[in-house]
């Protein structure tokens, strides 16, 4: 099995996640985009960690994955936060800072 | 031959899960309420809303979940340093101890403030 | 039996600093849990303010006793003099924005919200507003940040920095959405820098990956030294680097990676604008300077060319975009990215001249930055802070003194003699002339041009319109704003008549590799 396929891939996710932080407009839904990126991340560094033959990778995802949780739970705590006060987490609908 | 522990482990996991079933079958208590007919059973019942899509969960389940992620991912580092204890020595153990007394520290911090009641 | 591992040597006197101020958080995580809330307050300013000064004696002591260049933690930690520069650029830095947190005589009880689960707009949000207490999680949160910005500008492999740079981007999301007042243009902010900000670090981190499997290390130097010989791909290398370079770009708020910066700016609450606008700007431009250098020093001839243009789209939008601006912070916002392009010049000069005149722009646009924002928090109306330009209008003649000094800070901002921008703007051009990124400089004079006309829109506004009659009112400051003003306002005036020694000490050496 060639590794080179699991490097498509995770640029495929990124991708994914990439557009998907572009056109959707639930505040969730873009947060759940980005994780999607970090996850593409993820196979990328394991990927790499297999072709180059050392732990290094491995423990990379270690880390990006604790970071990862610790931004969604400061993800999740502001956007409940505005929540509550709009009933709506829409990006479209935070709009009051301009020009 | 070297692949017995594997089979072992397959063994002691199947096995596991056969048990766990069949306790909770037998042992537990059987009482059913709304929350627990839910598709995402949580054991929270989300309040009551009109809207297509069901309804919300209280903020108290979010913060619950925050913390959960928060305290469960933590422990990942757990399991590297436990495979290379003996290699590490004391240096890793102090290390490990001050690691987990950092998150013991916000662990007191959620406790005093109350994160941890639910009401 | 397993064979002990080779632990890293660390280098405890050297990392002292940083031990310090993360320890101090923690210290104030626990006081949060333990100590009532009348007492908080108190307890949390004096822990701060002490750790930022203990943890100066600290990196004062290494700096005349501890060896020169060197790194710790197996070279994820530089220890070299621009680091060792930058950490004091940061706790002096600190220590004003802390000055400028505490203070709880301008808004009663504090810029930051009584308790931040009340939802605005209602009864409780007004009760609230008018009570004199205030989240005090706010100072282990700064002080977390800080250490996260020490140790993103000084870590020498790329894992270190995504952990520094989300370090220092967390807690700063959190007090972006605590203001006391407007609450829904606070938490507006804050969502929107954490989205674009979260978006920007899976950039920085697909960065790191690529250049992982380029080198087969994170390591800055592997990176370059991999540059020299391998038989991988360089659009790894390229692609990486891009990614990476716009993480790094987004927090520096550098030219087309700014949209985060005028919302953040005005929506925060001000003593955070100040922190974020002189702390982050440090942290951001001294990682940049450090990874441009030291990773990609060796290939330079390839990328070079779009960095000047970043550097010149950065000049010429926010000098253009801030003529437009209606609102002080806004418009504060708009020539801190124009600075972040001047900034670059001197990034992109790319030799120890260019060092030197990036670190002691930092320097004197961030004393300039906090004391700034700390006038800008004084001009107050019924409902907060009155940051509408139209309502500074005859400032001069309500309130000569704040007038003058925010005049001599707007003109410092747009490099007039005698201020330190003068001498930051100069230094930095010089370098980028020696280097010969002359029609760079050539456009950074005359972006200055175009932001000295909004500056000086305010100078005159506020000398010469009448003073309306239902305008803002100035609030006498209290002992810590008046304090973190007179520290910015001293350090601008003092480097801009006498900057040699600063710059002899930024100009004291290189990175380590």
């Amino acid at each position: 099995m060639t590794p080179t396929y699991y490097l498509v891939l995770s640029g495929v996710l990124f991708t994914i996640g990439t557009i998907g932080v572009l056109v959707r407009r639930n505040a969730i839904v873009v947060f759940m985009c980005i994780e999607l990126m970090l996850n593409a991340v993820n196979l990328t560094l394991v990927t790499f960690s297999r072709i180059n033959g050392g732990l290094d990778g491995q423990i990379m995802a270690f880390f990006v994955m604790v970071v990862a949780a610790a931004e969604v739970v400061v993800g999740l705590a502001i956007i409940t936060s505005i929540f509550r006060t709009r009933r709506s987490a829409s990006v479209d609908d935070s709009n009051l800072l301009k020009y | 031959m070297e692949y017995v522990p594997i089979l072992l482990l397959f063994v002691l996991g199947f096995g596991f899960a056969v048990f766990s079933v069949t306790i909770a079958e037998v042992t537990g208590p059987r009482r059913f309420n709304k929350a627990k007919q839910e598709g995402y059973e949580c054991g929270i019942e989300p309040s009551p809303q009109p809207v297509v899509g069901g309804g919300r969960m209280p903020v108290a389940y979010y913060l619950t979940a925050m913390l959960f992620i928060l305290f469960d991912i933590e422990m990942v580092f757990l399991y590297p340093f436990a495979v290379t204890a003996d290699a590490l020595g004391v240096f890793g153990l102090v290390e490990i101890v001050l690691f987990i007394a950092t998150v013991a520290f916000a662990y007191a911090y959620v406790w005093r403030r109350g994160g941890l009641d639910w009401n | 039996m397993t064979t002990p591992a080779s632990l890293p040597d660390i280098d405890y006197a050297g990392v002292a600093p940083v031990l310090i101020i993360l320890g101090a958080a923690c210290i104030g995580v626990l006081l949060e849990a333990f100590v009532p809330r009348s007492q908080r307050w108190a307890v949390q300013v004096v822990l701060s303010l002490l750790a930022i000064v203990v943890a100066a004696i600290a990196l004062g002591a290494y700096l005349y006793t501890g060896p020169q260049n060197t790194s710790t933690f197996a070279g994820s930690i530089a220890l070299d003099r621009p680091a060792l520069f930058l950490w004091g650029t940061l706790l002096a830095l600190g220590l004003g924005s802390i000055l400028l947190i505490a203070d709880r005589v301008v808004e009663p009880g504090g810029a930051f919200v009584a308790q931040a689960g009340i939802r605005p707009g209602t009864m409780l949000d007004k009760e609230q507003a008018n009570r004199s207490s205030m989240q005090t999680e706010v100072f282990p949160l700064a002080l977390f940040s800080l250490a996260g910005m020490m140790i993103f500008c000084s870590a020498n492999d790329l894992l270190s920095m995504f952990v520094a740079l989300e370090v220092l981007s967390l807690p700063l999301y959190l007090m972006c959405g605590l203001a006391r007042r407007r609450r829904l243009l606070s938490q507006e902010a804050a969502v929107k820098y954490f989205l674009l900000g979260a978006f920007a670090s899976a950039f920085f981190l697909y960065g790191v990956a690529l250049l992982y499997g380029y080198a087969n290390s994170v390591k800055l130097a592997d990176i370059a030294n991999a540059a020299g010989g391998t038989n991988r791909s360089d659009a790894l290398l390229f692609l990486g680097m891009g990614l990476l370079l716009i993480g790094l770009l987004f927090k520096g708020s550098v030219g087309p990676f700014h949209t985060w910066t005028p919302d953040v700016y005005q929506g925060a609450p001000t003593p955070m604008t100040a922190f974020m606008g002189a702390c982050t700007k440090v942290a951001a431009f001294g990682a940049i300077l450090r990874v441009l250098m030291v990773a990609f020093g060796s290939t330079h001839w390839e990328w070079q060319t779009i960095m000047w243009v970043v550097a010149g789209i950065s000049m010429l939008l926010g000098a253009i975009l801030g003529i437009t601006q209606t609102d002080v912070k806004r418009m504060i916002a708009y020539s801190s990215v124009a600075h972040a392009g001047f900034l670059l010049v001197g990034v992109l000069a790319l030799d120890g001249s260019g060092i030197r005149a990036t670190l002691f722009y930092l320097i004197s646009y961030g004393f300039t930055t906090i004391a700034a924002f700390g006038v800008v928090s004084l001009v107050r109306d019924g409902t907060g802070e009155s940051t509408s330009l139209s309502s500074w209008a005859g400032l001069g003649k309500r309130s000569p003194l704040l007038a003058g000094i925010f005049t001599f800070l707007l003109l410092a901002l747009a490099g007039i003699p005698l201020t330190s921008g003068f001498v930051s703007k100069f230094v930095v051009f010089a370098a980028g002339m020696s280097a010969g990124i002359t029609p760079l400089v050539v456009l950074g004079l005359i972006a200055s041009t175009i932001a000295a006309f909004f500056y000086l829109r305010v100078i005159v506004l506020m000398y010469f319109s009448e003073p309306a009659a239902d305008g803002p009112t100035v609030t006498l400051p209290g002992m810590y704003t008046t304090a973190a003003i007179t520290l910015g306002t001293l350090v601008t005036l003092l480097l801009g008549v006498y900057p040699s020694f600063m710059l002899d000490w930024a100009g004291t050496g290189g990175f380590v590799v």
